[in-house]
């Protein structure tokens, strides 16, 4: 610094200098405020609006209709079928994508450096465009060429054939999959965790790296002597902040399933809707079919579900979680 | 090591089941079509030469090819002639299997042209981000000014919105502006990433001030600290965020799909392999696969050169 008295210098300087800083802030934020409001905050009032509305993209005017869009979302049957099939998904996808990006997290984690070719494998999913990989699975199922069928059927005449699916399956045909209302939305649900589970893994395995080794060791000391015990009382809650972190982000993810959906029932989301799941129904009552009142209404229910959801995870995250 | 068999045993079962439909996309897009119908043919299939049916149909020989032969074929009758120009085109329209299918994923749709779509989407919408997001990011790490908490508490709010949520409002508003079915349709809802905002703010935290006070002494101004000081050394956090950006958006379906509506020329690689699949009968399984494995290459192979940097940025990128 100059060798002047710093206070002085301070003195003068200071009011000019904050006039400067505040301009050039505002200056460089500016741009990035702008988008913000116009790309997120705008819509998200224009859909608040609209949900209200029968506006439809074309018609000049609209009519107010009040609460009647929210009122059929929770009246009529095929939205409880939305309601049914988004809820399904998470609610299966979520538990056992965590749990398997967990277990396999601590294996691959004991392994050392030979586990990392397991990391590599499982993480393979994640890169893959999704569209690319629902279209080889719906090979994979399809009822007469599929992979999946054809394995299936070489357990014929084995003792697999103890087991009902597998005599049932020999005697009438194997499931079509995708075209039963009672396993469609398990097969998605299954895409779904095939596709996600690599991820959890990963956020799991950089949480254990920040697992001290010497925690152990007093565990040990302390009489913990199983491998389980040690996981107990050490392992799961030091991953606390991690978990938390993959099962919001799970979650967030598993609400807005999309690609597998359309890929495979491109007109009107599965088999009897059994797979009509939330980001499908803004689709096609809001895009296709131009139903833009429901289809802001459908988005509203979803914005406060995922938002929901994140204050929950901000909320334990500053209690710190501990169990 | 004997200890951990157990362990190797239930990962490789995981291994099988994570790679089975990879296994099975490349592997159709090796084989002919007999092959896939049968389940015939191993990984490679047993690339027999095999004879396009379309490009037969397509050269069927008329009246004037056979007028035209009739010299080569001297003292022969029509027919036999006929036979014998067919037995040509076949024999011209003949391939192997792995020949047909990569040569009709590119010549049957542009495949080409949806892939550069997908370069130039996915490198625009980076860049554009990084110039909306980065003085931002030093504005709220370094700079004091009025209301800078009430800027950050706004970005803070605005990573709750999940932008394919308010896909519908979206839609509309570009739809009033006549921007559908437009590269701008595809980039603009992307330009602001209120993620690599947080992101780059927490990482200029950590820059120290002294280093900016010593660039403002050298006369700089604050913009050309942002791009000379700031921006090289966030190169890795940056190089985190360009990982996480451009994995989504080339990946990214539902998007493109909503505002690009049948004008081939702006398909997204997603999109084209769509379209494949639209049109595709039984026969073209094949191409379908093969298109699809063009699609998922790049990432994949990327992903395997430099898988430390990959899981790095995408674990912290995923720190929402």
């Amino acid at each position: 610094m100059v060798a002047v008295d710093p206070s002085v210098a301070a003195d003068v300087t200071k009011p000019k200098a904050d006039n400067r800083q505040a301009r050039i802030g505002w200056g460089l934020a500016a741009p990035a405020l702008i988008l913000m409001v116009l790309i997120l905050l705008v819509p998200i009032i224009v859909a608040g609006v609209l949900s209200f509305t029968d506006y439809s993209l074309g018609n000049p005017g609209f009519d107010w209709v009040g609460l009647q869009n929210y009122e059929r979302l929770f009246t009529r049957s095929t939205y409880e079928k939305m309601f049914v099939a988004t809820f399904t998904y998470v609610v299966t996808v979520v538990p056992i994508s965590v749990g398997l990006g967990l277990g396999a997290a601590l294996l691959v984690h004991s392994l050392g450096r030979i586990g990392d070719i397991y990391k590599t494998i499982y993480f393979l999913p994640v890169m893959a465009t999704l569209l690319a990989m629902a279209i080889a699975w719906e090979f994979m199922l399809h009822p007469t060429i599929g992979m999946v069928n054809r394995t299936l059927e070489m357990s014929c005449g084995t003792w697999f054939e103890v087991i009902p699916f597998f005599a049932g399956g020999c005697a009438e045909g194997f499931p079509l999959w995708l075209g039963d209302r009672d396993y469609a939305i398990w097969v998605v649900c299954f895409i779904g965790i095939w596709q996600g589970f690599g991820f959890n893994m990963v956020l799991f395995l950089a949480g254990l790296t920040s697992v001290h080794r010497e925690l152990y060791h007093a565990a040990e000391m302390d009489g913990a002597r199983s491998g389980w015990e040690r996981f107990r009382l050490v392992t799961w809650p030091a991953l606390g902040p991690t978990t938390v972190f993959v099962v919001t982000i799970s979650c967030i993810r598993a609400f807005q399933v999309f690609d597998t959906i359309e890929a495979f029932w491109p007109q009107g989301g599965g088999p009897n809707k059994s797979a009509y799941v939330m980001m499908f129904a803004i689709f096609e009552k809001g895009i296709q079919q131009n139903l833009i009142g429901i289809g802001s209404a459908i988005t509203m229910l979803f914005l406060l579900f995922v938002m929901f959801l994140t204050l929950i995870q901000r909320w334990l995250v500053e209690r710190k979680v501990h169990y | 090591m004997t200890r951990d068999w157990w362990k190797h045993m239930v990962l490789i079962l995981g291994t099988i089941i994570v790679l089975a439909p990879f296994y099975m996309m490349v592997s159709y897009s090796f084989k002919s079509p007999g092959e896939i119908d049968r389940g015939e043919g191993g990984f490679f299939g047993r690339q027999e030469m095999m004879i396009d049916p379309r490009c037969v149909a397509l050269r069927q020989p008329d009246r004037a090819d056979i007028e035209a032969a009739r010299a080569r074929f001297a003292g022969q009758d029509d027919a036999s002639v006929q036979a014998s120009l067919l037995a040509e085109t076949e024999a011209a329209c003949s391939m192997r299997p792995v020949v047909f299918n990569y040569s009709k994923a590119f010549t049957e749709a542009p495949l080409v042209r949806y892939l550069l779509n997908g370069v130039i989407v996915t490198v625009s919408i980076f860049l554009i981000q990084i110039v909306v997001a980065l003085p931002a990011a030093y504005a709220l790490a370094k700079l004091k000014f009025w209301g800078r908490d009430a800027v950050f508490g706004l970005v803070l709010f605005c990573l709750l919105i999940p932008v394919h949520a308010i896909a519908l409002p979206l839609y509309i508003g570009l739809a009033k502006l006549g921007l559908t079915n437009t590269y701008a349709a595809l980039v603009v809802p992307w330009t602001i990433s209120v993620f690599g905002i947080f992101l780059m703010r927490q990482f200029f935290m950590t820059v120290p001030d002294d280093l900016i006070d010593a660039a403002r002494m050298d006369g700089m101004s604050e913009l050309a600290i942002v791009w000379r000081v700031m921006l090289p050394t966030a190169i890795p956090a940056l190089l985190a965020f360009a990982i996480f950006s451009v994995v989504a958006h080339w990946n990214d379906y539902f998007w493109p799909r909503i505002v690009v509506t049948g004008n081939r020329d702006l398909f997204t690689p997603p999109l084209g392999l769509r379209e494949f699949k639209g049109d595709g009968d039984g026969s073209f399984f094949g191409p379908m696969m093969a298109t699809a494995t063009v699609i998922v290459t790049p990432l994949i192979v990327a992903f395997l050169l430099a898988q430390r940097r990959f899981i790095e940025g995408i674990t912290l990128s995923g720190m929402k």
